[in-house]
C-alpha cells in the first residue's frame, strides 16, 4: 500500500498540476521537506517532466531581512525570475522549521522585500490565469507547524493527511467529487449581486455582481476546499471581527477588527500585533481593499491550527483577504499583500445572498442550491 | 554555534578568492549538506554589498534522474539554467557530498550522456570565466562522506580541510596574499627553464618546458590551493615515471601506475591494479597519451592522500603530471577528452633539475623565491 507521502506526491503531480511529458516542473521548498521532494522527483520523472529544485537555505531569508541593504532587499535573483517566467508547473511546499524566525525583523524592511517581489507575483498569477502555469501550494508537516497547531508531530501529520483525504482509498476520486460540488455552488453564487455576513461583531456587506466565483478542489492549494470571488472594489461596507489569529510573513496578529466604507478599510484594530497590522495596511493602495471573499468548505478540517492553508478551508468559516485579488475571479485589487483573515461562522451566524438567508451556523441552508 | 573557521572560509572566498564588490551577482552552489557554509558565504556576500543567491541541491535526486530518467530527461538543459549563466558575475561551488559513491552503480553510458549534456553548460560557463566576465571558486565543506573517503573522523577531516585553507588563522587572506606573491615569483623563475628532469624511485623523466608559461594557483579558483603549473611541450617528454599514489578517474582507482614516454607520447604503461582501465583511458583519443600538465604541489598543510583531487594535487612536496588536455593560457596545445591528474610523491628522495641545476630535493625547492618583499607564514 502506498504511504500517505507517496499518495500526496501522486495527487500533486497527477491531479493538482497534471504534469505531462516535457513540462518544466519547479519544486520550491526548504530542506525539511526532503522526503516529499524525493517522492515528487520520482513521480515527475515518471510523468515525463523535467524536475527543477529550488531549495531555500535555512536562515538566508532572515539574514537578508536583517542585514541586507535597500539595494539587496529590492533585488530579485535571475533564478527566481527565470523560474516564474519559464516553468510549466510549480509545486511550492511550505516546510518551516521555525515559523517565528522573522518575528523581530523590522516590518518596514519586510514590506520592502515583499514589494520587490510583486512583479514576480504579477507574472505568476498572469501566467496561471492564462493557463500557461499550473501552480499548487502545499505543506509538508514539520515540528514547527505542529507546534503552532499545539500538536505533536505525529498528531499534526494525521491532521494534515486527513485534511488532504490522503487516508482514503482513492483521494483523487474524492477530490474530483468535492470539486463538482464546489463548482455547482460557484455557479449558483455567480448569479447573486450581494453577500451579507452577520455574526458576533460582524455585519458586512459585499457587492459581488458580475464577479466570478471560483471553486477550489485541490488544483492550486492542497489540501483545498473553498469557493471564492473578488468582491467589487468599492462595495464592501460594515464591520467584521476575525475569530482566529492571522499570521503573515512569520508574524501573528490576533483579535483583528476591521471596518470598511466603500471598499476601503477605515478603521483597524487588533488585540495583538496592531502595529504590524497597520504597517501591512499601509504597504500600498491595494492593501486596504478586499481582494478575496471566500467560503471555507473542507469538512475534514475542523479546528484552527494557525496556518492559513488549513484555517481558511475550515468547513463553516468565511475569510477575506486584504490585498491582491485573483484575476480569474474578476477582482481588480493589486497589491504586494495578500493576507487571509478567517471568521468562524459555525455558531450564531447567518449569511444572506441578495437578502435571502442562504447559510446558517456554518452550512448552506438545505434546498438553497 | 557556527564554527569560526567556517565563517573565515566564507570571508576568504568572498573577499579574497572572488573579490566580490557592490552589486555583483553571485550564485552559491552546493548540496544540502553544505548548508552551514552556504549560509556563511551568503552572509559574507551581503556584507560585501553583493547580490547573493543560493542554488542548493538535495542528495539523492541525481541518482534518481540517472536511474529512472528517459534519454530526453537525462540530457535536458532547462532555459532557466541557460538564462542564469549569462547573468552571473561570480559563482561559488561548494562540494559537499553525503555519499561519494552514490553513483557507483549507475550505468556508465547513461552517466556519460548526462555529463556530455551538462558539459554544454559548463563550457559556456568556462568561456565566461576565461574571458574575465565572471569569477569562479570551488571549495569543499567537510562531511562524513568526504571524511570516510579520506579514512578520517569528521573532526579530524575538518581540521585537515580548514588547516589546508589556513582558516584556523586570524587573517587567512593575508596568508593567501603572501602565497600568491611567492607562487608568482616561483612561476616567473620556472618560466626561464627549458627542461625539467624529475628523478625519484623508478622515475627519471625529462620534460621540455621552453617558452611555456608557469601559472600560480593561489586560491582564486580553488580553496584550498597551492601549486604552480604549466603545460609541457607536447613532443619533448622522455623517460619513465612511477606514480606513488593511486590515480583516480571518475571514482575508479588505478594503483602503482608506471609510464614510459618517448618523444612526448606514452609508449608503455602498466599498473598493478586497474591496468585495463588505464589502457582504455590511454586509447580515449590521440591526445590521451600526451602530458597536458606538469605541476608542483606546494601546500604543506596538505600532508597526506585523501582521495580528493582538490587536496591531493596540492600535497606539499609532490608533483603531478596530467595525461590529456593542456592549458591554453600556459601555452599548452594538447587537446583531449581526458585530463587525468596523477600524483607522484617526491618527499622522501625526489630530485628535480631545471636545465641541469638541482632546484628541488625531498619535496622542497632549494632556494627561497627571490621576493622583493619577504613575507612570513608560508608553508608549514
Amino acid at each position: 500500500m502506498a504511504s500517505r507521502l507517496e499518495r500526496l506526491a501522486g495527487v500533486l503531480v497527477d491531479y493538482s498540476t497534471r504534469v505531462k511529458a516535457g513540462d518544466l516542473v519547479c519544486i520550491d521548498t526548504g530542506p525539511a521537506a526532503a522526503p516529499l521532494v524525493r517522492e515528487l522527483w520520482r513521480r515527475v520523472l515518471e510523468a515525463g517532466g523535467h524536475p527543477h529544485l529550488r531549495l531555500d537555505v535555512e536562515g538566508a531569508q532572515e539574514l537578508l531581512l536583517r542585514e541586507g541593504s535597500d539595494a539587496q532587499l529590492d533585488w530579485v535573483s535571475p533564478l527566481r525570475r527565470s523560474e516564474v517566467e519559464r516553468a510549466d508547473v510549480r509545486i511550492a511546499i511550505e516546510a518551516d522549521v521555525n515559523t517565528r524566525a522573522n518575528t523581530s525583523v523590522d516590518p518596514e524592511r519586510q514590506a520592502r522585500a515583499e514589494r520587490a517581489r510583486e512583479p514576480l507575483r504579477t507574472i505568476h498569477f498572469g501566467r496561471a490565469s492564462a493557463g500557461d502555469l499550473r501552480a499548487v501550494v502545499t505543506l509538508y508537516p514539520t515540528e514547527a507547524a505542529a507546534q503552532d497547531a499545539d500538536m505533536s508531530l505525529a498528531e499534526y501529520e494525521d491532521f494534515v493527511y486527513h485534511a488532504g483525504l490522503l487516508d482514503r482509498d482513492d483521494p483523487v476520486a474524492e477530490w474530483e467529487e468535492l470539486g463538482r460540488g464546489y463548482a455547482r455552488l460557484a455557479e449558483w453564487l455567480g448569479h447573486r449581486r450581494e453577500i451579507r455576513v452577520v455574526g458576533d461583531g460582524t455585519d458586512l456587506t459585499l457587492g459581488v455582481e458580475g464577479r466570478t466565483w471560483v471553486p477550489c478542489g485541490g488544483r492550486e492549494n492542497f489540501p483545498d476546499g473553498e469557493v471564492f470571488t473578488g468582491p467589487v472594489e468599492t462595495k464592501v461596507d460594515g464591520a467584521i471581527r476575525f475569530s482566529y489569529p492571522a499570521s503573515y510573513a512569520g508574524r501573528r496578529v490576533s483579535g483583528v477588527e476591521l471596518e470598511f466604507r466603500q471598499g476601503e478599510v477605515v478603521r483597524a484594530q487588533a488585540d495583538e500585533g496592531e502595529m504590524f497590522l497597520r504597517e501591512m495596511l499601509a504597504l500600498d493602495d491595494g492593501a486596504r481593499h478586499v481582494g478575496e471573499f471566500s467560503f471555507g468548505m473542507n469538512e475534514a478540517v475542523t479546528e484552527f491550527t494557525g496556518h492559513t492553508l488549513f484555517d481558511e478551508k475550515i468547513g463553516g468559516t468565511v475569510h477575506l483577504a486584504l490585498g491582491a485579488s485573483y484575476p480569474e475571479s474578476g477582482g481588480k485589487v493589486r497589491s504586494a499583500l495578500h493576507w487571509d483573515l478567517v471568521c468562524d461562522l459555525r455558531t450564531g451566524s447567518e449569511v444572506y445572498a441578495d437578502d435571502e438567508l442562504v447559510y446558517r451556523d456554518g452550512r448552506f441552508v438545505d434546498g438553497v442550491l | 554555534m557556527t564554527d569560526p573557521r567556517v565563517e573565515r572560509l566564507a570571508d576568504l572566498l568572498v573577499d579574497y578568492s572572488l573579490a566580490l564588490g557592490e552589486g555583483q551577482v553571485v550564485r552559491i552552489d552546493s548540496l544540502d549538506a553544505g548548508a552551514p557554509l552556504v549560509l556563511a558565504v551568503y552572509r559574507s556576500a551581503l556584507r560585501a554589498r553583493a547580490l547573493p543567491y543560493t542554488n542548493v541541491g538535495l542528495s539523492g535526486l541525481g541518482e534518481t534522474l540517472l536511474q529512472h530518467g528517459s534519454e530526453d530527461q537525462l540530457t535536458y538543459l532547462s532555459p532557466i539554467q541557460w538564462e542564469e549563466i549569462e547573468q552571473l558575475d561570480a559563482l561559488v561551488t561548494i562540494w559537499s557530498e553525503s555519499n561519494t559513491r552514490a553513483l557507483s552503480r549507475v550505468e556508465p553510458d547513461r552517466h556519460a550522456a548526462y555529463i556530455a549534456a551538462q558539459r554544454k553548460l559548463s563550457n559556456r560557463r568556462w568561456e565566461r570565466i576565461s574571458s574575465g566576465e565572471m569569477s569562479w571558486c570551488g571549495t569543499l565543506f567537510p562531511t562524513n562522506a568526504h571524511a570516510q573517503e579520506a579514512e578520517m573522523s569528521l573532526a579530524e577531516y575538518e581540521d585537515f580541510v580548514f588547516a589546508a585553507c589556513h582558516v584556523q588563522e586570524e587573517d587567512p587572506a593575508a596568508h593567501w596574499r603572501s602565497v600568491s606573491t611567492e607562487l608568482s615569483t616561483r612561476a616567473t623563475e620556472l618560466g626561464s627553464a627549458r627542461e625539467l628532469r624529475i628523478v625519484g624511485p623508478d622515475t627519471d623523466l625529462r620534460l621540455g618546458v621552453a617558452d611555456r608559461t608557469w601559472l600560480a594557483a593561489d586560491g582564486r579558483y580553488n580553496m584550498p590551493d597551492g601549486e604552480v603549473f604549466t603545460s609541457p611541450v607536447e613532443t619533448d617528454t622522455a623517460g619513465e615515471i612511477r606514480y606513488t599514489f593511486p590515480a583516480l578517474y571518475h571514482g575508479r582507482e588505478v594503483v602503482d601506475v608506471r609510464l614510459r614516454f618517448e618523444a612526448g607520447r606514452v609508449v608503455q604503461a602498466e599498473a598493478s591494479r586497474g591496468n585495463e582501465y588505464l589502457q582504455s583511458l590511454l586509447e580515449m583519443d590521440a591526445g590521451a597519451r600526451v602530458l597536458g600538465e606538469v605541476a608542483f604541489g606546494l601546500n604543506y598543510e596538505i600532508d597526506r592522500f585523501t582521495r580528493n583531487i582538490l587536496f591531493d594535487e596540492k600535497i606539499g612536496g609532490t608533483m603531478h603530471l596530467a595525461l590529456g588536455s593542456g592549458f591554453p593560457q600556459a601555452g599548452g596545445q594538447n587537446t583531449s577528452g581526458l585530463h587525468w591528474d596523477m600524483i607522484c610523491d617526491l618527499r622522501d628522495d625526489g630530485e628535480v633539475y631545471a636545465d641541469g641545476e638541482l632546484i628541488w630535493k625531498a619535496g622542497r625547492f632549494l632556494a627561497e623565491p627571490a621576493l622583493d618583499v619577504v613575507e612570513s607564514g608560508v608553508g608549514g
